[in-house]
């Protein structure tokens, strides 16, 4: 044990790792103590926080710099608040976390907006193109793109925003498990490229499995960390609701993808509208609703995030007559086979077919018994 | 004095031939049946005792030992009353052994000397074609679809009286031959016109019957997927004669169905519970090896209802029929082949949920629903030829069509259609092998191009090129094209083929 800050991220690091420790409980033990006071009065077994000396009796044999080291080793980085690298962000909030790990370079919120772009998990393409466009937009027009690393639309502007390439802001995640369980497993390699080009953060100690209630507690710090939540698509009931819940309660503003009322994964999100949030049509959307709650000049944007279906493109592409009739039976949103069957009256070879030509040309996606316009 | 009476007993469900002898001797009077009997042969023992006080016909009060010969294959069922009961008189002298030349007996014993039927008379009577057998009059018209001689008595009295020639042996019973119902009450079957809407599974349908590809259905409770299935078996033709005969012996020797008086001519159609178990499933069992329900099915159509409940082990055990179109079940005393050629159609839900039909419907969890995707193995899904999405038909694209055709209409074109098959030497054309397919497929330049770019991409086997040429053949015959099949019928194939990941995962991208 060395100079007295080091000292602090050490004693920090230990409380973290204590058996039985939740971000709620190392929040209580901090409050007006301070890591070494904190974690003094733990070890001594007189910290008021901790009755039952449960936290006390963990703490035995337990050496603060070996818990630093541990961290160290792993290439993350404790930010604590007023120290340097915290966001600034969630220095004034009343939910800020009390120890928040970082893996990455934590400097990309610095001088920069934010903008957390949430939703399902289980996505139709529609969300996942919408998700996919606006993380790109808004990475490129110098936004950094805060999302929860999930599947289905978080994962879309995630990997939106890393194909604005170099240029564009790095993106941020804030996941609810420890830094070292990637989780879903899906996204590993997205989560290695967020942490390479950006950072990702988390409150969880490291070796904190995949919960429940974790997931909720993480929503929080991503509504704190934006300037603006976008919900891209969301169920009538789902964790991005919470978000959007956590950010209306800080007075962040909420703005929704508007989707079709038939969809059950846009039933959230037309709720939310319906709310009074503002609708999302494309990035520059998003960036009026960011230099309002910045009170900046708007940024300007780089191109339309989802723009209208190309026409025009499909008139000069020369389809034949059969094509065209699958091409206009064939809606944005996934439309089931049994329903282009009925509407173009086609045999089931003669209608595969042609769908098969159109998705060679890039036209049409196909998935599990629909198709949709790409 | 010794007596030799031939008879048959069951194994699996086939005849087997067996001679009854029997010895009476001087010695202290007794009775023993000796021969690998089980249970209700052993007990014969006393049932044929009893029919002779109650027939008043004189009992020996000698040492009667019975010889089930060849003594190694076990022996079972009750049909051996009659046979010892009439060795028992050949040689305590009552009857004149020249009387029973040339007959073999198969039937139950009452106490009061009645004759009953038993379970698998036309496989028993099968094994004794070139016998003038005596069966009772129950099992008579049965018996007598073997096409050997068959003589029916209603008890034991009256099987002394017209073997010994003092009473006429009556004519032969009518053997009916008209259509019977599509089978034991284990569906009805509905017909098509009913069904409204479901264009794509009603296209499904016929291909799987017109091919005798395997069908997979997935959808959310209530698209109709056990309504379309039901529908299945009236588009299937009738059976022709060597299945008839198969499938009738398989049921009447599983004892199901009541009384046969005529070949199963409609194909049966089974669809068992997912909680039965794997003996229930492929056959077998202590004691008789009995025929399962892919071996009842045999000829016709297997249908499991909620597939993904049915346990793993189950689901495993069908791959081997499914392959070879027959079951071997081997027991510690013994082994059968049964026949097991049959349509298996299959329905489940997509997720536990079960909404997850279009992406963004379904509340699963991921690991849930991979979890649900993983209770059929790759394997047994791959044998199905045809897997299909069944959604909730769509009420406002409905309401204005016409009902659809009627099962009548798409039976025809199905039989128009397997006539195509039936000219290239197989029944349908899921049985085409490699070499077969090459001479019935040739594809066109853009067909090969079309199959070539889904292999490369990975998204077709070897296996499954085999089993969509298959597939684009049989939509070809039914399209009435010539022999070469074209592209769309390529595109159609590999469209109905589907995949795992189409079933269970949410995108394909």
């Amino acid at each position: 044990m060395s100079a007295g800050p080091d000292q602090d991220l050490d004693c920090a690091a230990a409380l973290l790792d204590l058996a039985g420790m939740t971000p709620v409980r190392l929040a209580k033990l901090l409050d007006g103590f301070g890591p070494r006071l904190a974690w003094r009065s733990v070890a001594a077994g007189t910290h008021p926080a901790d009755r039952g000396r449960k936290f006390a009796r963990a703490a035995r044999g337990v050496r603060p710099a070996d818990a630093a080291r541990r961290y160290e080793s792993a290439g993350i980085r404790l930010l604590l608040p007023d120290r340097a690298g915290y966001p600034a962000a969630l220095a004034g909030d009343p939910g800020a976390p009390a120890v928040l790990c970082a893996d990455g370079d934590t400097s990309v919120l610095e001088a920069r907006p934010a903008v957390a772009v949430v939703g399902t998990r289980s996505a139709t393409p529609y969300g996942v193109k919408v998700a996919a466009g606006l993380g790109r937009e808004l990475a490129a027009a110098g936004v950094v793109v805060v999302s929860g690393l999930a599947l289905g639309i978080d994962a879309a502007a995630h990997a939106g925003a890393l194909a604005a390439g170099s240029t564009g802001a790095p993106p941020l995640a804030v996941v609810g498990t420890g830094l070292d369980v990637v989780y879903p497993q899906e996204n590993r390699l997205l989560w290695e490229r967020v942490a390479a080009v950006g950072a990702v953060l988390s409150e969880a100690p490291l070796g904190t499995a995949p919960r429940p209630r974790v997931f909720p507690a993480r929503n929080r710090i991503i509504a704190a960390l934006s300037d603006v939540v976008v919900v891209v698509e969301c169920h009538g009931r789902g964790g991005s609701l919470y978000t959007a819940e956590a950010a209306a309660r800080r007075s962040i503003p909420v703005c929704a993808v508007p989707g079709s009322v038939l969809s059950p994964a846009s039933r959230g999100t037309n709720g939310l509208l319906v709310d009074g949030c503002t609708p999302v049509r494309d990035v520059s959307d998003v960036l009026v609703a960011v230099a309002l709650a910045r009170g900046d000049a708007p940024v300007r944007a780089a191109g339309t995030a989802a723009g209208p279906p190309p026409v025009g493109g499909v008139a000069a592409l020369g389809l034949d007559r059969v094509g065209r009739l699958v091409w206009e039976a064939v809606e944005d949103t996934p439309t089931t086979v049994e329903t282009v069957l009925l509407r173009t009256n086609l045999s089931l070879a003669a209608l595969t077919e042609a769908v098969a030509d159109l998705v060679g040309l890039g036209l049409l996606v196909s998935g599990a018994g629909w198709w949709s316009r790409a | 004095m010794i007596a030799s009476i031939p008879s048959a007993v069951l194994q699996g469900v086939d005849g087997c031939p067996i001679v009854v002898e029997v010895h009476v001797a001087n010695g202290l009077p007794g009775f023993t049946v000796v021969g690998l009997p089980d249970a209700a042969v052993r007990e014969s023992r006393d049932r044929v005792r009893a029919s002779f006080a109650s027939s008043g016909l004189p009992w020996p009060r000698r040492r009667i030992t019975v010889n089930l010969a060849p003594s190694a294959i076990p022996k079972g069922g009750a049909g051996l009353d009659l046979p010892i009961a009439l060795g028992v008189l050949v040689a305590s002298g009552v009857v004149a052994p020249e009387a029973v030349a040339g007959y073999a007996f198969v039937g139950e014993l009452g106490l009061d000397g009645s004759l009953r039927g038993v379970p698998g008379a036309l496989a028993l009577a099968d094994a004794l074609r070139s016998h003038r057998l005596v069966v009772a009059v129950e099992d008579g018209p049965e018996a007598s679809l073997a096409g050997g001689t068959c003589l029916t008595a209603p008890n034991l009295v009256e099987v002394v009286a017209r073997c010994t020639g003092r009473r006429p042996w009556p004519g032969p019973p009518p053997a009916t031959t008209g259509p019977q119902g599509t089978d034991d009450g284990s569906g009805p079957a509905g017909d098509l016109a009913e069904v409204r809407g479901h264009l794509l599974a009603r296209r499904a349908l016929e291909v799987a019957a017109t091919g005798g590809h395997h069908l997979l259905m997935v959808g959310p409770p209530g698209a109709g997927k056990t309504l379309l299935a039901n529908r299945l078996p009236g588009l299937l033709p009738d059976l022709d004669d060597a299945t008839a005969r198969v499938a009738t012996r398989i049921r009447s020797a599983a004892g199901i169905g009541g009384a046969t008086t005529s070949l199963l001519r409609r194909p049966p159609f089974r669809a068992p519970h997912h909680g039965l178990s794997a003996v229930a499933m492929i056959g077998g069992g202590t004691g008789a090896l009995r025929p399962g329900e892919v071996s009842l099915a045999h000829g016709g159509t297997l249908f499991l209802d909620e597939l993904g409940e049915f346990p793993t082990t189950v689901l495993d055990a069908l791959r081997q029929p499914l392959e070879d179109g027959v079951v071997r079940v081997s027991r510690s005393h013994g082994s059968s082949t049964c026949p097991a050629r049959f349509l298996l159609v299959a329905a489940m839900n997509p997720c536990p949920c079960g909404e997850g039909g279009v992406p963004g419907g379904c509340r699963c969890p991921p690991a849930a629903r991979a979890r649900y995707g993983r209770r059929l193995s790759g394997p047994l899904l791959d044998r199905f030829d045809i897997t299909l999405r069944i959604d909730r038909p769509a009420d406002t694209e409905l309401l204005d069509r016409d009902p659809g055709e009627s099962t009548a209409v798409v039976a025809a074109r199905v039989a128009e259609a397997r006539a195509r098959a039936g000219a290239r030497g197989v029944p349908t054309n899921a049985e085409l092998d490699g070499p077969a397919l090459d001479r019935a497929t040739p594809l066109d330049d853009r067909a090969t191009a079309c199959l070539e770019a889904h292999l490369r991409s990975g998204k077709l086997s070897a296996r499954g090129l085999l089993r969509v040429r298959r597939l684009a053949r049989t939509v070809a015959d039914l399209d009435g094209a010539g022999d070469t099949v074209e592209p769309r019928h390529v595109s159609e194939a590999l469209f109905l083929r589907g995949g795992r990941d189409l079933l269970f995962g949410e995108e394909t991208r």
